[in-house]
């Protein structure tokens, strides 16, 4: 872990996000939205679901990095325009990705996060313009990446004055074919023996099943992680992208009620 | 050229047509006012006939007479409708016509060059109605305006607070990447400026704000956006990138509706100006009757007086109106007490419809 000089952990104290008053690093978070912004209609209804659910953030991409140029690529500006909307009505701050270093101060305009997807995890001109957006990052690991290389694209923002990174696993690839991704759980404990920096788990991404996704965000509670985001949906079988993955509201409302009782009861074990 | 461009251009044109005609209207509605009869037969004859003699090849002459008579027919069915007209200054869009639009709901809005023009042409029955602003709450009072106030013979009739949201307008075909310059009153420019820096963006100071949108519908210009009201984006058909652009706390403006004749009514808001001699307690003495009778004021400012060097005129704004025995009662006794004393009206105080 040579090179590291900003994101290595040297104290017992960690980082804490503030983003409009939620503390990622202090409290336990949930974001949760649709994989991308389709419709007024689609994020306002799932805005109004998770908010009545407890999440404390929405995500929702306007600007989609897609494995195929001829996928939905995202609604743009237009886009951002209708997440203002929902966090007007639901007071519930905004992440959404980022991927060209032109669009950066101006989806910062709109974004109470920037989001750096796995594929963008190492555009080093993404992440310098980032750094300088004055907003909180969350940074996702690269698919194919080790934790120092991850730490190294951390290092990136914080050298250019932003203090403010989120990191995030979600899944890397491996042999196994059953999952989407395999999620590197051990990734929590051990970024935090590392750095100071919060991280939190993407159960949706890295499984890619539905029926995988409540165990891992529980197992993300018990790993000591400083969140979730996770996909949601309020009308799954009409999603643009992800259908296959994206939690019904029902479904979150319900995976939440364990959820927190989890993180009170382990927040209660003596510590040794 | 590509086809995409020509249908581009093709639309551009189109709508430069539907604005000059609203010019157009606006003015046959303002030529109305000096008008005995409505339709002058012989004047329409003579234009119809010029214009068919224009020698275009596209255009035929049949096609020219059609055209023109129905705009025509349109032109006298608007004058018969009789709406009331409202100036307001500065051009089609700006805050001075969002302004207006809420005071005079059925209104023919008309765009003025400066605040005078308002002022004359509602005095000289060219205008019905004006529309103008007397203060904002983050620059303070538009002295040309109430300048103006304390020697026109206007009523005030009615008043607005409009909130000031500044958004970044460009046309659909602007990339917002591209966006180089922002075009607007500096005023607006100055209000938004942490917004211009965090992107990189270059202030370029114009006349108006709603004069920069209409400039950039008309003229493209390269990589260019402005700062106006979200009405001008539905005039000029622009694009609204941001809305609420501006840093600081959203500020807003009053703008007071002006008339020949008083508010017919009871108002529950009434203005005065005046003056006192330069004597110890004179202020005090008038502003002592308002709290005495416990009438509560809403505004009080001072202007220099330009005719007089070295005095002030006092702007007051209070509770109640001139019909109320109390305050009837104060009035007659502030006449006693100042060097000049001018009555501009009680009118309904402006509620804010939430």
């Amino acid at each position: 872990m040579k090179n590291l000089k900003l994101v290595v952990r040297e104290t017992i104290q960690s980082t804490v996000v503030n983003v409009s008053g939620i503390e990622v690093g202090k409290d336990f978070v949930v974001i949760a939205g649709p994989c991308s912004v389709e419709s007024e209609k689609q994020i306002l209804e799932t805005a109004r679901a998770v908010k009545a659910a407890g999440a404390n953030m929405l995500r929702g991409g306007a600007f989609k990095p897609r494995t195929s140029p001829y996928s939905f690529q995202g609604m743009g500006i237009r886009g951002l325009k209708i997440l203002e909307k929902a966090k007007q009505e639901t007071g519930l701050p905004i992440v959404t990705e980022v991927v060209d270093p032109r669009d950066v101060s101006w989806v910062a305009e709109f974004a109470d996060v920037l989001q750096i997807g796995t594929r963008n995890m190492q555009n080093f001109s993404l992440l310098k313009e980032v750094g300088n957006s004055g907003r909180p990052v969350l940074l996702k690991r690269g698919m194919y990446s080790t934790l120092e290389e991850w730490l190294n694209c951390a290092e990136y923002i914080l050298s250019e004055g932003n203090p403010d990174v989120i990191l995030c696993e979600r899944g890397i690839r491996t042999f196994e074919t059953y999952t989407r991704n395999t999620l590197d759980l051990s990734a929590v404990p051990a970024i935090k023996e590392l750095s100071h920096l919060p991280i939190i788990i993407d159960p949706t991404h890295s499984t890619g099943r539905l029926s995988l996704i409540a165990s891992m965000s529980m197992a993300s509670v018990a790993a000591g992680a400083d969140g979730i985001i996770v996909e949601v949906h309020s009308n799954p079988e009409e999603a643009l992208c992800d259908a296959e993955q994206a939690l019904t509201p029902d479904i979150f409302s319900k995976m939440m009620k364990r959820l927190r009782p989890l993180k009170s009861f382990l927040n209660n074990l003596p510590t040794d | 050229m590509k086809p995409e461009e020509i249908h581009y251009k093709i639309n551009k044109i189109d709508r430069e047509l539907l604005v000059l005609l609203q010019e157009r209207m606006g003015l046959a509605l303002r030529s109305k006012k000096f008008k005995e009869s409505l339709s002058d037969p012989q004047q329409e004859n003579d234009m119809l006939a010029r214009a068919e003699r224009l020698n275009l090849d596209l255009i035929k002459g049949t096609f020219t007479r059609r055209l023109l008579k129905a705009i025509i027919e349109e032109t006298k069915r608007l004058q018969e409708e009789d709406r009331s007209l409202a100036a307001f200054q500065g051009e089609h869009g700006a805050y001075g016509e969002v302004a207006a639009r809420q005071l005079v709901p059925e209104g023919a809005y008309i765009p003025c060059l400066e605040f005078i023009d308002v002022f004359r042409g509602v005095e000289e029955g060219y205008f019905d109605l004006g529309v103008v602003p007397v203060e904002n709450s983050l620059e303070g009072a538009v002295t040309q305006v109430n300048d103006l106030l304390t020697t026109t013979a206007l009523k005030v009739i009615g008043e607005v607070n409009v909130s000031v949201s500044h958004c970044l307008l460009a046309t659909e075909a602007t990339d917002y990447r591209e966006i180089r310059q922002v075009f607007s009153h500096p005023q607006a420019l100055a209000q938004c400026r942490n917004f211009l820096m965090r992107n990189k963006l270059e202030p370029r100071p114009y006349y108006d704000t709603a004069g920069a949108a209409k400039m950039l519908a008309r003229e493209n210009p390269r990589a260019a956006a402005a700062i106006a009201s979200s009405l001008c984006a539905d005039l000029y058909d622009l694009e609204i990138i941001k809305e609420g652009i501006e840093d600081g706390p959203s500020n807003s403006t009053r703008f007071l509706l002006l008339a020949r004749e008083p508010h017919p009514d009871n108002g529950n808001k009434t203005s005065i100006i005046f003056a006192v001699s330069h004597e110890a307690g004179r202020l005090y003495a008038v502003l002592k009757l308002f709290a005495d009778a416990q009438i509560n004021l809403t505004r009080i400012a001072s202007m220099p007086l330009r005719s007089d060097p070295g005095n002030y005129s006092f702007f007051l704004d209070f509770e109640g109106s001139d019909k109320n025995e109390t305050v009837g009662a104060v009035l007659q006794e502030m006449e006693g007490l100042t060097k000049w004393m001018k009555y501009l009206g009680s009118y309904p105080a402006y509620k804010a419809v939430s």
